[in-house]
């Protein structure tokens, strides 16, 4: 990004662009500029498979899987965590393009966006993020977006006060992320009753209760007696374990239909950030569920909003709403033109608290930030 | 291969005697002018037409580029390698050899694992204790991940394997595969085991004809002729032709006959001396024999039947429909 030195490319960002990423610095946000050419394996790792048909891969002598960087909070993450600052509070700023196979636009675009990593005030720092991200509204002329927004902590904290099976809430959580998951999970959870396998269902009626070493040594026997060793990466320990928790599952298959009604209770809850949090409250009230904490970091959080001059009656707030990407973990926000919502978000960002720890770091560090589709913004400026 | 119209053809083993086998049934009989060593052969009595030997991806990449109008691959191959394949090529026929699926496969000490949806659990589960992803050994890649991500998995990576699949679990560099078998007799040597709603695609080899090939006047004629012999020919094999004469043998009885055992009269009704020619499925030819007798006939002769040309061409209409889509 050498910025006025040659003539400009296609590429090169224009004057609102380079206003947006410098009003980031006064912000506080220093710029940084990660490198293009990135190793692959962060990106599969925590983005899943399903971005490598998107990705730009090539290979080196070594063998070592690089791409083309497909997004920058990840490089930008690995550039802090590998600096000396690592751990301690530090907020980043970016603009710079990035790489994805896409049928519908240029594979290279520009993104700009921040990264706030190691703040300990989580309610003010989600609040300052969605305040930054609504800058970019201002210098590209929009003048009211939709602002939506979700808390992937809400549904986490009503999944840890129910009363269900480990397997099935480790479920349920892994598939908040993918809605259509989500429900047939729900449909699964109500009938699984009559899923019920008979070929085993003797065995698994033999280990419900009992004591997790009596099941492992029985079926460590069953193996061998079948002369089956074990191979890959899965120990004999972990299936005996997960063959406990299906004895548990079938043990509690006749519960759930109220459950189900509950979860989806839960997940109609939506109004702007102080109708939701009423009725999220009205509801941890009526079903006995402890929801305290999370609902006072979402009440807090909406209080550091208002603090910044966001009008919180025009956000819109749903318990259903996630970001698709499974390392969200609290607040998550989309901004969308409200007169072209076909175009999809301009600004999209929130909470990443295990991304860090996922990345390597030995200790947590908490992390917020959003990424702005400049050439959605300047497709819809220039219409204004 | 500018103005020639262009099969391309699998150059080996098996795959390449059942290709040309399948072409010589339908009349269509391959040469290589200049030896077996040649990649590069004719059909007999159709000048235009190249054959060009090939191996089966590389076939398969042509099909995708247009630079071929038509190949002999698997389906598994034009599922994998290429992107939206529908959009690409027209799948004309299957042609009842290369049968393989691909599947997955796990460790058969897997006890708790029936299906995708343990296997979705146990992929999640295996990264909370493990702090890494399950691995997926397998060639299939695109297969793998539309297949895994239609299950909504998302804890898995995916290694690229090159060949020996099955051994990667044993080998620890995999936890389970995605991988091609056609009795299971390998997975089992290998101590894994089918995942019994894990079935990706059952694949046979498929005549393929690429959407993007020049496609004029003149290659439109070499397909008709070409495609019109191979119909004939799949007609054929799909009946034998069952003949018989009688003074009963009546409209009524034919009709009995089409809806008890599938029968087609190729040549219309029994004539007024009670002639009657029908085509019959394989299966039902004794049947057919049974009741023709019971019902008055002296003599039933069922032959094998080399071609039925009809007026209507299903594979032509097919290949035009796929052309103009």
């Amino acid at each position: 990004m050498t910025d006025a030195a040659a003539t400009p490319g296609p590429n090169a960002p224009d004057l609102r662009a380079r206003a947006l990423v410098a009003s980031y610095e006064r912000a506080g946000y220093a710029r940084v500029q990660p490198a293009i050419l990135q190793p692959a394996e962060p990106f599969l790792d925590l983005s899943g498979e399903d971005i490598r048909k998107r990705m730009y891969l090539t290979t080196d002598p070594q063998g070592r899987e690089l791409c083309l960087r497909p997004d920058l909070t990840i490089p930008v993450s690995r550039d802090y965590l590998a600096s000396p600052n690592a751990g301690k509070a530090a907020g980043f700023c970016y603009l710079g393009s990035v790489f994805r196979h896409r049928s519908d636009g240029p594979a290279e675009f520009l993104q700009t966006g921040i990264e706030s990593f190691g703040r300990a005030d989580f309610a003010a720092a989600d609040a300052e993020i969605l305040a930054l991200g609504l800058e970019a509204t201002g210098v590209y002329g929009l003048a009211a977006p939709d602002i939506r927004i979700g808390d992937v902590g809400l549904f986490a904290a009503l999944i840890a006060a129910l009363d269900l099976a480990p397997a099935w809430k480790r479920r349920l959580i892994k598939d908040f992320n993918h809605k259509s998951s989500l429900a047939q999970d729900l449909d699964r959870l109500t009938i699984s009753a009559s899923h019920a396998r008979p070929e085993y269902q003797g065995v698994l009626a033999a280990l419900a209760g009992s004591d997790p070493k009596a099941a492992h040594a029985l079926v460590t026997d069953l193996l061998s007696i079948a002369g089956i060793t074990a191979v890959g990466g899965r120990s004999v320990g972990e299936i005996a374990d997960r063959f406990l928790e299906q004895a548990a599952l079938g043990a509690q298959s006749a519960l759930p239909r109220e459950m189900r009604a509950l979860i989806e209770r839960f997940l109609a809850i939506a109004g702007d950030p102080d109708e939701a949090a009423d009725a999220l409250r009205t509801f941890a009230r009526d079903t006995g569920l402890n929801l305290d904490a999370a609902l006072d970091l979402f009440e807090s959080r909406t209080g550091f909003m208002a603090a910044r001059g966001i009008d919180v009656g025009r956000i819109r707030f749903s318990t259903a709403f996630g970001r698709g990407l499974d390392y969200y973990t609290g607040f998550v926000f989309e901004l969308h033109d409200a007169g072209r919502p076909e175009a999809g978000q301009f600004v999209a960002g929130g909470r990443y608290d295990e991304l860090l720890t996922r990345l390597g770091s030995p200790v947590p560090i908490p992390a917020v930030g959003f990424a702005v589709w400049m050439e959605r913004l300047t497709a819809g400026g220039s219409a204004q | 291969m500018n103005g020639v119209f262009v099969i391309a053809v699998p150059a080996k083993g098996r795959l390449q005697q059942n290709a040309e086998a399948f072409f010589a049934r339908a009349g269509l009989e391959l040469v290589q002018p200049r030896g077996a060593r040649d990649y590069r052969g004719a059909i007999v009595d159709l000048p235009g037409v190249e054959v060009a030997y090939l191996s089966a991806a590389e076939i398969t990449q042509l099909l995708a580029q247009g630079t071929v109008h038509f190949g002999i691959t698997g389906e598994d191959l034009v599922r994998e390698m290429i992107p939206d394949a529908d959009s690409k090529v027209i799948l004309i026929d299957g042609l009842g050899f290369g049968h393989a699926n691909v599947v997955v496969a796990v460790p058969q000490a897997w006890i708790d694992v029936h299906s995708m949806a343990d296997l979705d659990d146990v992929a999640t589960a295996f990264r909370l204790k493990h702090d890494r992803k399950m691995r997926v050994a397998t060639k299939y890649v695109n297969l793998t991940r539309d297949f895994f991500s239609g299950h909504g998995i998302t804890d898995y990576r995916i290694v690229e394997s090159a060949g020996a699949t099955e051994g990667a679990p044993a080998a620890g560099t995999a936890e389970l595969i995605v991988d091609i078998t056609s009795s299971g007799a390998t997975l089992a040597a290998n101590g894994l085991k089918v995942v019994e709603d894990g079935i990706i695609l059952r694949s046979q080899a498929n005549l393929v004809a690429a959407r993007t090939a020049k496609w004029d006047a003149a290659e439109h004629a070499i397909a008709r002729i070409v495609l019109d012999r191979i119909a004939a020919q799949t007609r054929a094999r799909a009946f034998r032709e069952v003949r018989t004469r009688f003074a009963g043998c009546n409209d009524a009885l034919l009709a009995e006959a089409r809806e008890r055992f599938g029968v087609a009269a190729p040549f219309g009704g029994p004539t007024s001396s009670g002639m009657l020619t029908l085509h019959c499925p394989p299966a039902r030819v004794h049947a057919l024999a049974t009741f023709l007798r019971e019902k008055g006939a002296a003599a039933v002769t069922v032959s094998d039947i080399d071609y039925v040309f009809t007026r209507d061409n299903p594979l032509y209409a097919k290949l035009e429909a796929g052309l103009g889509g």
